[in-house]
């Protein structure tokens, strides 16, 4: 594992802008000229504020624990009506070190495990068999949708693979769950694609490869941390150790950072690249100002997700 | 003749059922008719992109009577995805222009919005496609639709069956939300011009990226009902350097050589499908689009500028759109 000298200053001005731009309800906006809180922003924020003396993280847990849906699941911002959507997966994480939010986060694993992808259905297992072949996939190899009733995609089942790679016992109704990981992770290598690396889940369209999106390879290769000797995953972090170096948007960049680390790949310069980007301080993007918190402690980050290096 | 009551019953049952079958294809899906009485299309002529299209689109521009004095002004470009040597995005050359047109047009502000479709790094999109130093150096302020605010919005129409939209607050709130988009096929919808463009407004956070629950419910369909809540004012589209085949990725880069102005989407529209080759009739959010939308017949269509003639060879497109334009 390389090290890294952490570039404290950075960190410090990323974190006092992220403490600043919280909302009094404790939440986090997306942009910072919202004042409408939400849930993915807020739980990146709070993972990257943890225990650092700034901003209130213990507002922002409770935020996160009166936003919860009866059901289980999470919404994209409070007062939502629809039944959930993949940020349920995020809010666990989050909350992982939590004693009162134990039940929370029950609830919420259980809805990640009711919650799969359309294809998961047996009509529409058929109809991509038979009827609709232009995108290139495995009906039967399912993860996670962003939201009901739609189809599986790369960055909800990654980050459904990292939440419920966290959970503490097989209880209750949760034996399903290495079934439905396991069926999640050979979904991400289904929609690889063909040159390496992921986009949001489809690699082949119409007979033509397509190219791979740096954030959406990064998070699957979170998720797939345990499995570097896989063929597909070596492929997507050649595609992210060639790509990164020329990176200059602070997200892809962070996001990058994370996965190679995971993977045990040399990030000092990416980490330089990153400290010297002056922009984020001024990005009107909260959910990217925090994954630059995350990526400067990376250690940390890659603990919160649940990657052990 | 002696109706029974078992005739009655059973005549009144057989109406009842009939009128249950009938009704929704009679009864009208759309709120209002928002088409204007006639509508107006320049076509013109643009070799290349260049800092002359500044001139040239003020020019275009002069040609509609447009009134932003005090607007907010909201340019919608098509920016989906980045990839090199694919003419993929609205080029930011005539963002540029049309918000420099706008500004001297007297408008409050003009501000340029997408939420990108495929790429959640909309950062990564905008320096890799050219916008961002561009835009820093106009000071003309960028807002991710992705990300914006969402507000709960009542659909204008019920092509999908969706009741509502949660959209995002700088298109709900511009005076005049101007679509300027690629001008390409799409091997989902057949094109991808001014009205599929507002794809772009519905908010990735909330839908996902791509944003599929618009497919699950009918691309057609979502175009069209988007277009009736979210309406488009007036259209630039970006037609110097088209794509045809496999789009909205991976086509094949065409020289069309125009940029289509209008006051009307389904107007604007109708006529860049002539431009590519195709009967706009037999593309679904035109010829639907031309019932409450705008105006697609030519006969209701003021022209000016160049005519507009179809080329030798229609545009490429993917097998199942190929009756776009066979006899």
């Amino acid at each position: 594992m390389p090290t890294v000298t952490t570039d404290a200053i950075a960190l410090s001005n990323v974190l006092a802008e992220l403490a600043l731009r919280q909302l009094p309800c404790g939440g986090w906006a997306a942009l910072a000229s919202s004042s409408q809180p939400a849930i993915e922003p807020t739980c990146y924020a709070a993972l990257a504020l943890g225990s650092k003396p700034v901003g209130d993280i213990e507002r922002a847990q409770d935020f996160l624990l009166r936003t919860q849906n009866p059901n289980g699941s999470w919404p994209v911002v409070p007062g939502d009506d629809q039944e959930g959507g993949w940020v349920t997966s995020v809010a666990v994480i989050v909350l992982r070190d939590l004693v009162p939010a134990i039940p929370a986060r029950l609830r919420g694993f259980h809805w990640l495990l009711d919650c799969s992808g359309r294809e998961s259905n047996w009509l529409w297992k058929w109809k991509f068999r038979t009827a609709d072949r232009h995108v290139r996939f495995d009906p039967d190899k399912f993860g996670w949708p962003w939201f009901p009733d739609t189809v599986s995609w790369v960055v909800p089942t990654a980050f459904a693979i990292l939440a419920l790679g966290q959970i503490p016992c097989s209880c209750g109704d949760l034996e399903r769950i290495p079934l439905r990981v396991d069926c999640g992770i050979q979904m991400l290598f289904d929609r690889a694609c063909p040159g390496g690396g992921w986009n949001a889940g489809n690699g082949v369209v119409y007979e033509c490869p397509m190219a791979p999106h740096v954030d959406d390879t990064a998070i699957a290769l979170l998720a797939l941390s345990d499995r570097g000797q896989h063929p597909v995953v070596q492929s997507a972090v050649q595609y992210l150790e060639r790509v990164a170096p020329t990176l200059t948007a602070p997200w892809s960049l962070a996001w990058s950072i994370l996965a190679l680390a995971a993977h045990r790949r040399p990030i000092a310069s990416l980490h330089d690249s990153l400290s010297a980007l002056s922009e984020f301080l001024t990005t009107e993007d909260t959910g990217t100002l925090a994954l630059v918190c995350l990526a400067l402690d990376y250690n940390r980050a890659l603990s919160a997700f649940g990657v052990t290096v | 003749m002696k109706v029974t009551r078992r005739d009655f019953l059973i005549r009144t049952a057989a109406l009842a059922a009939g009128t249950a079958v009938t009704a929704p294809f009679l009864i009208p899906k759309y709120h209002s008719d928002q088409r204007l009485k006639r509508s107006r299309v320049a076509v013109l002529h643009v070799q290349q992109y260049s800092q002359e299209l500044d001139r040239l689109l003020a020019a275009g521009l002069r040609l509609f009577p447009i009134n932003v004095t005090g607007k907010t002004v909201v340019l919608k470009p098509n920016l989906v995805d980045y990839i090199p040597g694919e003419a993929i995005n609205t080029h930011p050359l005539l963002v540029l222009a049309a918000a420099e047109s706008f500004r001297r047009l007297g408008a409050k502000s003009v501000v340029v919005a997408e939420g990108p479709g495929h790429q959640r790094d909309t950062q990564l999109v905008l320096s890799q496609s050219g916008y961002q130093q561009s835009l820093r150096d106009e000071k003309i302020r960028f807002v991710d639709l992705n990300r914006d605010q969402l507000i709960r919005t009542p659909l204008r129409a019920s092509y999908t069956g969706m009741r509502d939209l949660w959209l995002p607050r700088t298109v709900l709130e511009a005076d005049f939300l101007v679509s300027m988009p690629k001008i390409k096929a799409h091997h989902w919808s057949g094109v991808t011009l001014s009205m599929k463009n507002m794809f772009g407004v519905v908010p990735g956070a909330r839908y996902g990226w791509p944003k599929n629950i618009l497919h699950w419910k009918g691309i057609q369909e979502s175009i069209l009902d988007l277009c009736a809540t979210v309406p488009v004012r007036f259209v630039i589209a970006d037609g110097i350097m088209a794509m045809e085949g496999n789009g909205p990725l991976n086509g094949t880069p065409r020289t069309l050589g125009k940029i289509v102005i209008a006051d009307d989407p389904v107007a604007a529209d109708a006529t860049c499908a002539r431009l590519m080759g195709f009967e706009p009739s037999r593309i679904v959010h035109i010829r639907e689009g031309a019932r409450f939308l705008g105006n697609a017949s030519p006969v209701l269509i003021d022209q000016v500028g160049e005519t507009v003639n179809a080329p030798a060879i229609p545009f490429q497109v993917v097998p199942e759109f190929r009756h776009l334009y066979e006899q």
